[in-house]
Formats: C-alpha cells, structure tokens, sequence
C-alpha cells in the first residue's frame, strides 16, 4: 500500500527535465545568449557582457517554465574543442546553434561546422534552433539572408522541427520568442527523446 | 578534525573578509604529487617561481585577485577531503606531459568530483607544464580527463605553464 501512493505522489510531483545545447563557432554570442537567458528567466543579473571570456569547457544555465526544467550546456566554440560537442549529443533535446550575422568571412565554416552537426546520428530528429545573432549591429545579416545561405545544407535536417529567429543577445531581442518556439518542440518531441525524471 | 578546523576557518575568514569588503572565495588547488600545485600557487601568491620540494601536509595561502580573495591550499591526496567543505571551486592541476598517469588522475578527478560537498563547485583545470615539449594540447587533455561526461557541473579548461606564469590569470578571471 505504501510502495503504492508514495509511487502515486512521485508520479504527480515529479518533474520533466530536458537538456539543451548552445553550439556555434567562438564568438558567436553563446555565453552572452545563455547569460541573457537567465537573466530574462531568473529574473536575476547575468555576467555582464564585456566580462564574458572565452569559454573552453562548459558553462550551465537552468531555468523553469511551467514546472518543467530546461537545462542549457553552453559549449566553447574555438575549433579544438568541437572534440567535446559530440559527448554531449546522445543526452541532448535540443539543439540551439548560434550564428554571429555580422562575420561572413567565417560563413562558410560556419556552414561546414553546422552541416557536420546536423548529420550526426545521435542528434538524428532533434529540434534545431538558428538564432541569427548580433541582430543589434548595423551590418548584421538579416534572417532571410541567413536563410538562403543554410538552404542547401537546411535538406539535410530531414524530419525534425527547425527553424532560424533573429536575436540579439546583448539586448536581448528575440531571446523570449526563441526559448518559447524551443519549449514547444522539446514537448512535441518528447516521445522521441524522453524526458529526464527528477 | 581536521574537517572541523577547515569550517571554522572559513567562517572566520568570511568574517574577516566582510570587515575588509572583500569578497573572498575559497579554492583548493588539487591534483596528482608532481603537477605543479605548489608552484601555481606561489605564482599566483608572489608572482615568483620558488623551488619547491615536494609537499606533505598542505600549504595555505591567501591570493588577493582583481579584489577577490582566493584561498589556495595544496594538500596530499588522502586529506583532500578534509577541505572540501565550504569550496567555491577546484583547481585541478594536470601534468600535461605526463601521459601515463592520465588514467589515474582522470579517476582522482571523478572520485573527488562525486564528493556531495563538492557538488556545487566549478571546475577549473590547468594543463600544466604547457613549457615541455611534448605536453598534450587542452582538447587532448579534456578527452583523457573525461571531462566531456561532467554533465551538471561549469567546467573550463586552460593550458598553464607554472614556470613561465602563462594562462594562469586567464584561469582566475574565468
């Protein structure tokens, strides 16, 4: 009888937990995005901006809507470190790739990085989030160009949710839209990546 | 004992720290014997290489940091756990030349990593000795660490040389 409702009560009080990655060549925003997440979510004042360094390992962030738990892995982005961004595809829900609109001397990198990632096989039906970054410069390409440079390699996505959004990380623009757009297709696609129970 | 002498000396610490406005955090600066411990801490501490001698027991030092107070102590490994309370974070110091004992520093490393106390630390290594030929780079050495199973913890990592001073602020600023 006991093993029944206490099985009972941590059904009901048990909560969904789901991770997601912030990929993305160095000095895309990642670090800047995550900190405005938390910001915008916790309520609380992230590191400011020109006090971001670098990362060359794993930044943390987590944040709660609707009872349910998002947990971001913020990645260094620097070329070597590309090694670690695999450990961490089997256990991911989602997929947010940054992108800095104002660098396109390095878009084409970014294409080959981006296309290597979406065709791995245990990221394989995961939602992908673009987040056109630096909307905020002058310079910065817009979405719909972003779009049409990622055409070819966005066939290759197969039949997962995916979608590119303008943000801008340092103002936080955009940043709400695109949690709220990646909340909803984690839930979509929760028989296909169970959720973590705690 | 030990462990309650290590409370009691962070609480009056802190204590002081708050009558100085200075925050303080405490670090322990860990890894196998022959990383270079000692020597990051008295780089950091007095800017200075001092010949060191292998430690026994610990060394406590007080590093004032951008006014951040870090508490840096090295100790053996058996009483590493005797510090771990109140721990902001680890700096733990690899031998990057060192490719033997990679195994079983990656095993200190996830032993004391599972430590309850430590649950909330970051992580901060150094692959030291970046000065000797042949020492791994940071992807090689984060792979040989394991690092990329650490899930639910901050972690960063920063290639060191002790003897020369690089890499080691860029690790504290972190």
């Amino acid at each position: 009888m006991y093993t029944l409702f206490s099985g009972l009560h941590e059904y009901l009080t048990r909560r969904e937990e789901f991770y997601v990655i912030i990929l993305g060549l160095d000095n895309a925003g990642k670090t800047t995005l995550l900190e405005r997440i938390k910001s915008l979510f916790l309520g609380i004042v992230g590191l400011s901006p020109d006090r971001i360094a670098p990362t060359v390992g794993l930044n943390i962030g987590k944040i709660d809507i609707n009872r349910t738990r998002l947990n971001f892995w913020d990645l260094g982005g620097e070329r070597e470190l590309h090694g670690i961004w695999e450990k961490y595809y089997s256990e991911c829900h989602a997929v947010i790739f940054v992108v800095d609109s104002t660098d396109k001397g390095r878009i084409e990198e970014c294409k080959e990085v981006f296309e290597k990632l979406i065709t791995n096989s245990e990221v394989e039906g995961v939602p992908v989030l673009m987040l056109a970054n630096k909307q905020d410069l002058p310079n910065s390409l817009k979405v719909e160009e972003i779009k049409e440079l990622f055409n070819k390699i966005a066939l290759k996505l197969g039949a997962r949710d995916s979608r590119v959004l303008p943000v801008s990380a340092l103002e936080g623009t955009g940043v709400r839209e695109a949690i709220d757009w990646l909340f909803v297709r984690i839930q979509r696609n929760k028989q296909n990546r169970l959720p973590i129970f705690k | 004992m030990g462990k309650y002498q290590a409370i009691f000396s962070a609480i009056l610490s802190r204590m002081l720290g708050r009558l100085w406005g200075e925050k303080e955090v405490r670090i322990l600066i860990l890894g196998l014997d022959g990383a270079g411990k000692t020597t990051i801490l008295y780089r950091l501490q007095i800017g200075e290489v001092v010949t060191t001698i292998p430690t026994i027991g610990f060394n406590v030092e007080t590093v004032t940091y951008k006014n951040i107070k870090f508490q840096g102590q090295t100790s053996i490994r058996p009483y590493w756990r005797c510090y771990y309370a109140n721990t902001d974070a680890v700096i733990y110091v690899v031998d990057s030349v060192d490719r033997d004992r990679m195994g079983t520093s990656k095993e200190e490393l996830h032993a004391m990593l599972d430590e309850e106390e430590l649950r909330d630390a970051a992580l901060l290594v150094f692959a030291n000795k970046q000065d000797m030929g042949g020492a791994m780079t940071a992807a090689q050495v984060s792979d040989a660490l394991g690092l990329g199973t650490l899930k639910n913890r901050q972690w960063s990592i920063y290639k060191t040389s002790a003897v020369k001073g690089d890499g080691l602020t860029e690790g504290l600023d972190w």
